[in-house]
């Protein structure tokens, strides 16, 4: 379906008016099959219709309506550059974004929002309180990835970050500490972050991150650091 | 309908018929790349005078923490976070861009190939008024309720996004929609410069007859074009999160941090390299003049830069090596980042072998591009270290960093800027500058200059952090002599400042009374040095030149004259 | 009083007119724009899959009852390229009329799809798609009414058998402005 569009003044009327009304009805075409497509409900499919068919008519309107076909090579460059540029940007930043996990890191927050799912503001009757997943990681596993940096891994405030601080994280197996901590406290400053409890905003809250009920596990997490008495 | 290759020499139906706007009108309503030219060249240099008058007061508080500083009052520290980024982003996106790119882009890119104008004259005239608008609006975010913008030039959320965590949320604002603008006028003079150079050359110009300047600012234009897409992108979320309360970069709400971080540098380590390459430019255009000889490679050189444009897209995360990302994207990083010291190290090598065995006239401009050479290849060397993603562990963050880039962009913008200025002034202003004047301030600069930095260097290896405003808080950063290394910086800024002060007058005594430059004091080959000084409307009334050399026809053997300009038929 | 070209804007050792080599380079700076912002959208969705419950309600019909006036419009602009070849301005115009009229209509019924949105509650700050989807759309209905105004001031010089060159120029950035709707189509519309 190759044709020689004129660049120059004088028109041939027949010729182009097919031409052009071919590809336009070609487009549409693709419309409706893109469209049909997701009726099928086959993944597969639908991915293939809707984004296949997408770069098919982009391509269309690009060589034919832009007559990027007949264009020189420069302009043709140009575009290619732009779009390898974008290829480039989305490998280079998906690694960091797409991915909710790495080897050495987490995204605790990405990882809850795909668990909470999207609240829908019609649900019919009562919006149910949207409950947690529990997500399949052991609580010492989180303990020691996320608090043990300040906290150190046995709870004595010895962590990497926390010996840097001019107020060192609290040993939690001292006595001492425990004279003026009970549980309802511990969970507090958990879920709320120090500062509610007029300490240091340092150690934030965490209830955005965790479930209800994976904080109280890290309540009896440290209360177990406790020496006997 | 437009046509080919037609050269439409026959400029006489513009005598008598369109001379544009006179009399005031003349100075802001003028389409003449001319007019447009000082209008961005004096914009800058005043925007580069208020970001010094920055350095100047955040340097005070902190080598004399506490003071009250002549000129400014106490810095409390919520105005040194405004100082700080507004420094770095007025110096990097109002005084780097607008003078090396936009000033010196438009005067020189239509002269040396030989048009009358930039193909979009009238587009050219919007993009200064954008960017004008630009500058204004980042001048009166400093005004407003809450203080200038005091999140870093690269505005991190959630820092930058929440306004109870920068307490500046207006000026956060603000500072977004100018740094936007200022990117719509950039694109749009770019596509002014790349279409102008590619499109509008004199007859028988090819492309290796186009001087290095020209290309050097016509690629960085592209650079910046490809770059800034995914930042406009990004920016227009931050707006959003910092105005409606969307959340694209709050991780409670389902955002990433880290995506503001990737797309902001994809774009700003290319814009460092829009910044060098003008500067490198107009380098070696110098140094070809005064060293009465051609470019050692001008091929070499050309295709080093494209090189070097394509390899900067591909460094961007070793600005984030310790900010979470990937480590294995780490890896990929560090290694890029190391190779394009190489094509860079070339472009510095070319210029030096284009030195050797020339006949060298120290003229002001030589000193300048000279110590451009000397002062980025310091610059350029202690990048190396913060390239080594192990290295960088240690020294992101510190004062290391900050004389790495201090000792990059100062010989990109300021040197860069003098170096041009000194050297196309006789053809702006029709005036030669006094030279013995021009070197007082040279020294005084250049001096000066490296003690600023160099007591950083030591100070971050120290392990001093950046954008701290008093030290007194950390112990281990406030022995006496640390304090002494500041202080000794900050003296040699006072310094610098001062000796800028013999600028000014050279440029106002030499404009007002100096001797007259004729068309051509330096004996160059460009184009630009064949018509009157300052070029008349229509650059050449007379007729557009052809061309029938390159641009380097230096110490020719055939000829008596040392020099062999463009235009003149064999 | 028509402004007076430089010499320089008719010349073209490209080979390309001046005037097109612009808009290819325009074109460029949009794609990254644009492919930022796509970009980031879709490593979002593709890592929070969880969004599909809110894709759900976009409007299909809606979408692609736009997508129909977006390529009609794109071959009326071709049709005035056409008729500008031709030296024939005001056919050029005329379609051109047509193309905006497509616009306006484009940008109608998308002020009335987001009118049922809002008031349902899919707001901008409802999460992280409906953000995205209104942002892309959003910029994407910017440049198509700034295509609109610049289409309108070439449409009249074009009846007055003025600049007919940019009327080319104006249908390949609205062809632009139709790809973009082309991707944001099944992105925003279709992947449920």
């Amino acid at each position: 379906m190759a044709e020689n569009h004129e660049q120059n003044g004088d028109g041939h009327d027949g010729g182009h008016h097919t031409n052009y009304k071919k590809i336009y009805f070609t487009l549409l075409g693709l419309l409706v099959v893109s469209v049909a497509g997701p009726f099928l409900e086959i993944l597969v499919i639908t991915l293939i219709t809707a984004f296949g068919i997408a770069v098919v008519k982009a391509n269309l309107v690009i060589q034919n309506f832009m007559h990027l076909k007949a264009e020189k090579r420069l302009a043709k460059w140009i575009l290619a550059t732009s779009l390898l540029l974008m290829a480039l940007m989305f490998a280079g930043i998906s690694a960091d974004v797409m991915n909710h996990e790495g080897r050495n890191w987490v995204n605790l927050a990405a990882m809850a929002a795909v668990e909470r799912g999207i609240v829908d503001p019609h649900a019919e009757g009562e919006v149910e309180e949207v409950e947690f997943v529990a997500v399949a990681r052991t609580v010492e596993a989180d303990f020691n990835l996320i608090c043990a940096t300040c906290h150190g891994t046995g709870g004595l405030g010895d962590g990497a970050a926390g010996v840097a601080l001019d107020t060192p994280p609290a040993d939690f197996t001292d006595p001492v500490f425990w004279e003026t901590r009970d549980m309802d406290r511990i969970l507090n400053v958990i879920t709320n972050g120090a500062a509610a409890v007029g300490g240091s905003s340092l150690m934030v809250g965490w209830s955005a991150s965790f479930s209800a009920e994976r904080i109280q596990e890290f309540a009896d997490y440290v209360l177990a650091f406790r020496p006997e008495e | 309908m437009a046509d080919t290759a037609v050269a439409t020499e026959h400029v006489d139906h513009h005598a008598g018929e369109h001379h544009g706007p006179q009399g005031f009108l003349k100075y802001i309503w003028s389409t003449d790349h001319k007019m447009i030219a000082m209008q961005y060249l004096f914009t800058g240099m005043f925007m580069a005078v208020i970001g010094g008058y920055m350095a100047y007061v955040f340097r005070m508080q902190l080598a004399f923490p506490g003071i009250s500083v002549p000129g400014f009052g106490q810095v409390s520290p919520g105005e040194y976070n405004a100082l700080v980024t507004n420094h770095g982003s007025i110096m990097i996106f109002w005084v780097a861009m607008p003078v090396l790119i936009a000033a010196f882009g438009n005067f020189l890119i239509p002269l040396m190939i030989g048009a009358d104008d930039m193909v979009f004259p009238r587009i050219n005239r919007l993009s200064y008024q954008i960017f004008l608008i630009s500058a204004l609006l980042l001048l009166a975010s400093l005004f407003v309720q809450g203080g200038g913008f005091g999140g870093a030039w690269t505005a991190y959320p959630p820092l930058s996004a929440v306004g109870d965590y920068n307490q500046t949320a207006i000026a956060s604002s603000m500072w977004l929609a100018a740094v936007a603008l200022e990117f719509v006028a950039f694109l749009l003079g770019g596509i002014n410069f790349i279409t102008t150079l590619m499109n509008a050359r004199a007859p028988g110009m090819k492309a290796y007859d186009i001087p290095l300047v020209c290309w050097m600012i016509v690629i960085a234009s592209i650079l910046f074009m490809l770059s800034v897409g995914p930042l406009i992108a990004g920016a227009a979320m931050l707006f959003l999160d910092q105005t409606v309360g969307t959340g694209f970069y709050d991780p409670a709400r389902g955002g990433d941090p880290v995506l503001w971080q990737h797309l902001f540098w994809f774009f700003g380590h290319p814009e460092v390299y829009v910044v060098l390459l003008p500067a490198i430019g107009i380098t070696i255009d110098i140094v070809a003049t005064f060293s009465r000889k051609k470019v050692f490679g001008y091929k070499l050189m050309l295709y080093t830069t494209v090189a070097t444009g394509v390899l900067s897209f591909f460094v961007w995360a070793h600005h984030q090596f310790i900010a979470g990302i990937d480590p294995r994207m780490a890896n990929v990083f560090m290694v890029t980042t190391l190779l394009i010291s190489v094509p860079i190290a070339e472009l510095l090598f070319v210029i030096i072998a284009t030195l050797y065995g020339g006949s060298i006239r120290l003229k002001t401009p030589m000193l300048w591009a000279l110590a451009f050479i000397a002062e980025f290849l310091i610059g350029g060397v202690t990048g190396i270290f913060l390239g080594a993603s192990g290295a960088d562990i240690y020294f992101h963050d510190t004062y290391f960093v900050l004389a790495h880039f201090h000792y990059t962009f100062f010989p990109i913008a300021i040197i860069g800027t003098f170096a041009a200025f000194t050297y196309w002034f006789p053809k702006m202003f029709g005036k030669m500058m006094n030279d013995t004047l021009g070197k007082i301030h040279f020294w005084g600069t250049i001096i000066p200059f490296n003690f600023i930095f160099i007591p950083l260097f030591v100070l971050g290896i120290g392990g001093q952090h950046r954008r701290i405003y008093n030290y007194e808080h950390f112990p281990d950063l406030s022995s006496a002599g640390q304090y002494q290394l500041r202080q000794v910086a900050t003296i040699a800024l006072l310094v610098m400042l001062a000796f800028q002060l013999v600028f000014f007058y050279n440029c106002i005594m030499s404009w007002w009374k100096g001797k007259a430059a004729g068309k051509n004091p330096w004996e160059a080959n460009t184009l630009e040095w064949t018509t009157e000084s300052p070029p008349p409307h229509g650059n050449w009334p007379e007729g557009l030149p052809n061309v029938y050399r390159g641009p380097y026809e230096y110490s020719h053997p055939d000829r008596e004259e040392d020099y062999w300009p463009q235009n003149e038929p064999d | 009083m028509a402004f007076p070209k430089p010499a320089a804007t008719l010349r073209s050792s490209t080979g390309i007119p001046t005037g097109r080599l612009a808009v290819w380079w325009l074109l460029a700076s949009e794609v990254v724009i644009f492919g930022g912002l796509l970009g980031a959208y879709l490593m979002f969705r593709l890592g929070h899959p969880e969004w599909a419950d809110a894709a759900e309600h976009t409007n299909t019909w809606i979408g692609a009852f736009n997508t129909l006036v977006l390529l009609t419009s794109s071959f009326t602009a071709v049709l005035a390229h056409q008729a500008a070849e031709r030296g024939d301005g005001k056919t050029a115009a005329k379609f051109l009329v047509l193309t905006i009229g497509g616009a306006l209509t484009f940008v109608m019924v998308k002020s009335v799809e987001w009118g049922i949105e809002i008031t349902a509650g899919y707001t901008i700050t409802a999460n992280g798609f409906w953000s995205f989807y209104y942002t892309a759309a959003g910029l994407h209905a910017l440049h198509v009414i700034a295509g609109a105004i610049i289409m309108g001031i070439i449409a009249v010089d074009a009846y007055r058998g003025r600049e007919l060159q940019r009327v080319e120029l104006i249908g390949i950035y609205w062809h632009f402005v139709d790809v973009v709707w082309i991707f944001l189509f099944p992105l925003l519309y279709i992947a449920k």
